[in-house]
């Protein structure tokens, strides 16, 4: 393949701090595409007037976002292709994919069989070979079949052909609960691909982070598990400036700042998380709000010198209780902050279960109210 | 505004501690009405409500300490205001667009305005010890922030917090120093750390007094004197950057003692002001800090230091020098002596004298030039 996919394959740097990856050559390559193709018709009415304008700022929701991004990465980079389940003709049963056949043609985004193994499978031995495969799959409760060919074989290509071969690929899927779907529909399931070495998993919360997380994901040089957490799909719309540059990989983002507690989260959760800071806010208590975003491997710096500073600490996660990303930082804490902890870590989770039928979904999910409460119990212990 | 927070007293004073609250929760306030008296490290000063309105509640008892921009007291029917919210408005799937701002990673150190904005009552004072630790300080009752750790990185041992244990049991336990004393406490070690002191010690023949003379005010006139003759030691030293600042002006500060502490109000361009007009000064200052009223600006940029202790006992002393200052002199007890008198033993009043002065910025020679010139104009009538 392309030398060009090839010296792409820098990893990241992800000092926190680190600002932005540049990637000069986006909007040009953007006009010259637009030109060549003529399907420009493709985009959203508001987002082609931006462009007309010379303007490159959209208005756009989460999904949008990843719909930006996929469509910048495929631009830039001929190597990007997509594939799933119903992504192309239809658009991906979230309209992630709208639009970008028509742009890209049948070629580079690929209506796949209902096949989970053969998405993630095809994937690898695409990547492998130097391309960038970006794969979906439509449903996380689908992921599991494809389970086998990203922790046995995308993970592993590079430890186990002692960094001959590496594996710069890209599953997206839709995660989480709240949208009153099938019960098979709203897994929470990311501690499974955490706990792979080998694999990053990586989940935005915002439109901002959805697109430039996603462009940092396609171009890493190593397999990444990409959640996007559908609940909150359509849920706000930020500016977005489609200029190519990703957000770095492997570190957490400090949405809010504060001094009394620590609420970590990631996700959908963000929200309640966010919502919970101002409650508490009107209680005179200002709680420090850390998006992980990258779940694996985590960012322990920013979420100790967090903890150190406030000494208490609440995680959220919609995710089932045992054995999940939220236990694993509550141990790292406790091996690594003990002397400033002011109290115990508290969990809010989801539960040991299924996730409930759409009518009791809402007993599932974690509240406002229960992050509160569970605040509030780390601030009376003293 | 809905709390209403410790603001800045000035002087880059950050503490203070609740002395009383002069209305209760529930009361009606109206705008500037005198709320609580907070005692700082120099003074009680009254705060006035900053707006008229039901007070919903209050934060802290007399004996709290306050630090500046945490809460007092919460108003009832007002709205919070959102400013400084690091996250914008969300709006839950409208057409709104949603403002973000985000950190990559950490905030810088220092936590930006989360260190002032710490709720009310909380320790902010770092104590390294495992759970155990504080579990076992709790049952024996001892106060963790008093316990210094010998264990690693500073961390408090269970031997440590037994042995205060036992400590407090022998002999009682240690009270924490507040306010005046407490800055005593921690300017004098800077000083005693930083200063290189050196003390000349003198006595000077003072038997052509008039009866009645005022002996501060001849202090200060002869201080105000022997400056102009060398005026290395009225002035301001930076140790840190070896800079020297020679002060024209001479602004006397005078160590008085309370039973609160040590106070050093500072009496204000002593050079040419008749002995009415100081010592009318003087008292007014006195005055001021014996009531606890005096203003925290009316006890700094003194350029050199007077402690006339001889009011009470003693005849030398070897006192410290407070930077950015670099004399002080001491005034002993005045005695009777037989002194050599034109050739004769005669019995006179003599006043012992106690010059230190920072061997940094001055050498022994202008210092002792300055404690001749000292006993030079006392001496005389």
């Amino acid at each position: 393949m392309s030398t060009d996919a090839n010296t792409k394959s820098a990893p990241l740097q992800v000092a926190p701090g680190a600002k932005k990856i540049a990637s000069a050559k986006a909007s040009k390559q953007m006009e010259k595409a637009a030109e060549k193709s003529g399907k420009l018709n493709a985009l959203p009415d508001n987002k082609k007037k931006m462009q007309e304008n010379g303007n490159n700022v959209h208005v756009v929701t989460l999904v949008e976002a990843v719909n930006l991004a996929l469509r910048r990465a495929m631009t830039d980079d001929p190597e990007v292709v997509l594939l799933g389940e119903d992504i192309g003709i239809n658009g991906g049963v979230f309209r992630a994919t709208a639009g970008l056949r028509e742009t890209f043609g049948y070629k580079r985004v690929i209506d796949t069989p209902l096949a989970e193994p053969l998405i993630a499978g095809i994937s690898v031995g695409m990547a492998s070979q130097g391309m960038r495969p970006v794969a979906e799959i439509q449903f996380m409760g689908f992921i599991n079949s494809a389970l086998e060919q990203m922790l046995c074989h995308a993970g592993r290509l590079r430890n186990r052909t002692r960094g001959r071969l590496s594996c710069p690929m890209v599953l997206r899927a839709p995660y989480g609960g709240g949208i009153h779907a099938p019960e098979h529909h709203s897994e929470s399931t990311e501690a499974m691909f955490a706990h792979m070495p080998g694999l990053r998993v990586v989940i935005p919360s915002s439109p901002t982070r959805a697109y430039g997380l996603l462009l940092s994901a396609i171009e890493d040089p190593d397999p990444v598990v990409f959640l996007e957490p559908k609940r909150i799909y359509r849920m706000v719309r930020q500016e977005v400036s489609d200029d190519g540059q990703g957000l770095p990989l492997d570190t957490c983002f400090t949405l809010r700042q504060g001094g009394d507690l620590t609420l970590v989260s990631w996700g959908a959760m963000i929200h309640e998380t966010l919502l919970a800071a101002k409650v508490l806010h009107k209680e005179g208590v200002e709680a420090e709000v850390i998006d992980v975003a990258t779940i694996s491997p985590l960012d322990m710096d920013t979420i100790l010198r967090s903890v150190e500073k406030t000494g208490r600490c609440v995680i959220i996660q919609e995710a089932a209780r045992s054995f999940g990303v939220g236990s694993e930082i509550s141990a790292r804490i406790s091996e690594e902050a003990l002397l400033y902890l002011q109290a115990p870590v508290q969990r809010v989770c989801g539960y040991d279960t299924p996730m409930p039928f759409p009518k009791n979904e809402h007993l599932y999910m974690p509240s406002v109210a229960d992050i509160v409460e569970a605040a509030h119990k780390t601030l009376e212990v003293l | 505004m809905r709390y209403f927070k410790l603001p800045d007293l000035g002087e880059g004073l950050q503490e203070a501690e609740i002395v009383e609250w002069h209305i209760n929760a529930g009361d009606e306030v109206k705008e500037d009405q005198v709320i609580l008296s907070v005692e700082t490290a120099k003074a009680i000063v009254e705060v006035p409500s900053p707006k008229t309105g039901k007070v919903l509640n209050l934060f802290g008892e007399p004996g709290d300490q306050v630090h500046v921009g945490e809460p007092l007291l919460e108003y009832a029917d007002a709205q919070d205001d959102d400013s400084g919210t690091v996250v914008g408005k969300v709006a839950t799937g409208s057409k709104d667009v949603e403002r973000e701002e985000f950190i990559i990673g950490s905030p810088a150190a220092g936590g930006g305005r989360s260190d002032n904005d710490r709720a009310a009552g909380r320790d902010s004072s770092r104590v390294l010890a495992t759970p155990l630790i504080k579990a076992l300080a709790k049952r024996l009752n001892v106060e963790l922030t008093q316990v210094a750790g010998s264990g690693k990185l500073g961390m408090i041992t269970a031997d440590d917090v037994e042995k205060a244990a036992k400590v407090q049991d022998d002999f009682g336990s240690a009270h924490s120093l507040k306010g005046v004393r407490r800055v005593m406490a921690k300017n004098m070690a800077k000083a005693h750390a930083e200063v290189v002191g050196v003390t000349i010690y003198d006595d000077v023949d003072i038997h052509t007094w008039k009866k009645g003379e005022d002996p501060t005010m001849r202090l200060v006139r002869a201080i105000s004197n022997a400056c102009k003759i060398e005026p290395n030691l009225n002035a301001w030293f930076d140790g840190e950057s070896l800079s020297m600042r020679l002060i024209e002006r001479v602004d006397l500060g005078i160590a008085v003692d309370t039973p609160d502490g040590l106070f050093v109000p500072v009496l204000r361009d002593i050079t040419g002001r008749s002995p009415d007009d100081l010592r009318q000064g003087l008292n007014n200052l006195r005055e001021a800090v014996s009531s606890r009223k005096i203003p925290a600006k009316e006890m700094t940029g003194a350029t050199i230091t007077l402690s006339n202790f001889g009011t009470i006992a003693g005849r030398y002393a070897n006192p410290i020098i407070v930077p950015p200052t670099v004399a002080i002199l001491g005034a002993g007890r005045m005695r009777e002596e037989v002194v050599a008198f034109e050739g004769s033993p005669c019995i006179h009043k003599v006043l012992p004298l106690s010059l230190t002065f920072d061997h940094r910025a001055a050498t022994g020679g202008e210092a002792a030039r300055f404690l001749a010139a000292v006993m030079r104009d006392l001496a005389t009538v």
